[in-house]
């Protein structure tokens, strides 16, 4: 098997957890890093004597092309990185959120129309086990058609006014929305399929030019409708805690990042009526190599499979610009005092 | 070689760490807020037989140690054992800051607060901002929360030892280690939660083993690659292993857990988390420390 060489451009804190992964996992190697700071740089000339340095992705595409890159930069810069990378024919893991707006990555599904090649957005969140494993008894059918969906994520991470790009508008798209709570959005739209609108509000309790607190009420396509409610300013919560509920014709489901469990009036999927539960360790398997937790080696050894044998992902950018539509379509509403945002259809 | 003590108490309790349950993890951090509690439960599991004390550098780790340098006959029958850095400060912190200002703004931070102990050469290291000095300067600025204990080895964490591992980066091992011995006399020891990884990485390097802090249960819960490539290397006799997550955080009984660590010669220690007094004694009979 020839090993795979992969660039990392940003060498912040997913920058270096993505560079670890592609330098552990077997069959991969880290062979170049772009990076803006000079200090960073000198740190990875010393260090990385055979990885290759550049400060822009410019000249990274014009000398000899990795077999894949990862885009750990500010939110901002990603889509510009990528049409450069997808230009240059080279296979593409974006971290969440894709972008500012759906319609700025929109030219990046155009340049895959062209030329496709194997292309991933960061979701994570779609390799934690427990929420693995409510996808596939949702798509098992247990619960029959869902109805009523309720979630939220909090962490207390911003009791004081933050500094940084994460909370400026210009670089980050927003607040905690699309920040942290993109993985919330992605989720849902992953496991319950797509929206047809949503009404959204927004508040600030301590930054002063994007939200604290989001509160979003959904319709999704199927008919089921639900809620999420989110805060980066929540006591109590050490990590990021996501928690979905479920309420469907059959039974109800509840999933963290803890526990699935589920609760059926009628057989189904293979499970007896009444009451199951699988806790963490219950899914647990080992990965070759766990550094920030093992839904990141999993997900890096999902794209690793895609470049190596040439094939698609789940978690594409055409799925990311979905999300983002969700997260536009949730703005839009809060900026109009929650009016009712209408998506366009779209196949997924 | 020192002997590690068979029985550590795990810190995670008491800073809200639960891997199990993180709604359980909250109630047991607002719990343990009061020092009393956390001092009744050491107190408790000492009386059992615990020899060490577990201790990352969390912000609520400095009313502990301060509260062990005020209780001699305490602190003389139980030594510490530092995992540094407390990773999920660092990384809350660099969402803000970005990384690089993390480590300059925290050195200087302290520079401030604490010029006599710290100042020039903390400042010196932030404009010269060579690496492996940084490494060095937050060791000695984490490390301060121990001082005048009974510390015989200082963990590197595992969300920072398995990226330098990925990284292929046997240097700031070293530099850990010869900070440690020199500067401290105590012994390095790396949290990991990727056994045979890093002891593949460490042979590779020619690097003397350090002691390992890693997770060890029969249900394979962040036992990676997976448990047989774990338990052919813990069946070595020429490591030392403090094995923690034993009962893979409440999943299993303690019985059943502990039967199994047993089985395995590489493992020197346990380290077990205790949040009342029936839990100790339920945890420490099955060890069979006590009745």
């Amino acid at each position: 098997m020839d090993e795979i060489r992969g660039a990392v451009i940003g060498f912040g804190k997913l920058g270096l957890l993505h560079a670890g992964l592609l330098n552990g996992l077997p069959g991969a190697r880290l062979s170049a890093v772009v990076e803006s700071s000079p200090l960073i740089q000198r740190v990875i000339r010393q260090h990385f004597p055979t990885v290759e340095v550049f400060s822009d992705v410019s000249e990274l595409v014009s000398g000899q092309l990795p077999a894949c890159a990862v885009i750990a930069t500010p939110t901002g810069s990603h889509v510009q990185i990528a049409g450069a990378l997808l230009e240059a024919h080279v296979p593409v893991l974006i971290e969440k959120p894709l972008s500012i707006t759906a319609g700025e990555a929109v030219p990046l599904a155009a340049a895959l129309d062209r030329h496709w090649v194997p292309n991933m957005v960061g979701y994570m969140g779609r390799y934690l086990d427990t929420f693995r494993k409510a996808r596939e008894l949702l798509q098992h059918g247990v619960l029959g058609p869902v109805r009523m969906v309720r979630s939220s994520m909090y962490i207390e991470q911003l009791m004081k006014r933050g500094e940084g790009w994460r909370y400026d508008p210009r670089v980050s798209g927003g607040g905690v929305l699309i920040t942290q709570n993109s993985h919330l959005v992605d989720k849902l739209c992953w496991m319950f399929g797509d929206v047809r609108s949503v009404s959204g509000h927004t508040t600030r309790f301590v930054s002063a030019e994007v939200e604290d607190h989001v509160h979003a009420y959904f319709e999704f396509v199927s008919g089921a409708v639900g809620y999420l409610d989110a805060s980066w300013s929540a006591r109590h919560y050490r990590t990021p805690t996501i928690s979905i509920h479920a309420q469907g014709d059959n039974g109800t489901l509840d999933v963290d990042d803890d526990e699935v469990r589920v609760c059926l009036d009628s057989p189904a999927g293979g499970l007896v009526s009444g009451w199951h539960r699988w806790r963490k360790p219950d899914l647990y398997q080992g990965v070759p190599l766990d550094i920030g937790g093992p839904q990141y080696s999993l997900q890096m050894m999902g794209f690793l499979q895609a470049v190596r044998s040439g094939s698609g992902v789940e978690s594409d950018i055409a799925s990311g610009i979905r999300t983002q539509r969700v997260i536009d379509a949730i703005y839009a509403s809060a900026r109009s005092g929650g009016a009712p945002q209408l998506l366009e259809a779209t196949s997924r | 070689m020192t002997l590690l003590p068979r029985i550590v108490l795990g810190h995670n309790a008491f800073f809200g760490v639960d891997h199990l349950s993180t709604r359980r993890g909250a109630e047991r951090a607002a719990y343990f807020s009061d020092i009393e509690h956390v001092m009744s439960v050491v107190n408790e599991a000492v009386s059992h037989g615990a020899g060490g004390l577990m201790l990352s550098t969390h912000p609520r780790a400095t009313a502990i140690t301060d509260r062990l340098r005020r209780e001699r006959d305490l602190s003389q029958q139980l030594q510490v054992f530092p995992l540094l850095p407390y990773a999920q400060k660092y990384v809350t912190r660099a969402n803000e800051l970005g990384m690089v200002r993390v480590v300059t703004s925290t050195l200087s931070e302290a520079s401030v607060r604490d010029k006599a102990g710290l100042g020039i050469d903390f400042l010196r290291t932030v404009l010269r901002r060579d690496p492996l000095d940084m490494v060095r300067a937050l060791m000695r600025l984490e490390l301060r929360t121990f001082r005048r204990l009974d510390v015989p080895v200082v963990f590197l964490h595992d969300a920072l030892a398995d990226l330098l591992l990925a990284l292929d980066q046997p240097m700031v091992f070293g530099v850990f280690e010869q900070t440690l011995r020199k500067r401290f006399g105590t012994r390095a020891g790396v949290a990991t939660k990727n056994l045979p990884y890093l002891v593949h990485r460490f042979e590779q390097w020619g690097l003397r083993l350090p002691v390992i802090l890693t997770h060890v249960n029969k249900a394979g819960f962040h036992v990676n690659p997976g448990i047989d490539d774990c338990e052919a290397v813990l069946q070595r006799t020429d490591l030392e292993v403090m094995a923690m997550g034993t009962l893979a955080s409440g999943y299993l009984t303690p019985d059943e857990a502990f039967a199994y660590v047993r089985t395995l010669p590489a493992v020197k220690s346990l380290v077990v988390g205790a949040s009342s007094r029936e839990h100790i004694a339920e945890t420490f009979r099955a060890i069979g420390l006590s009745q």
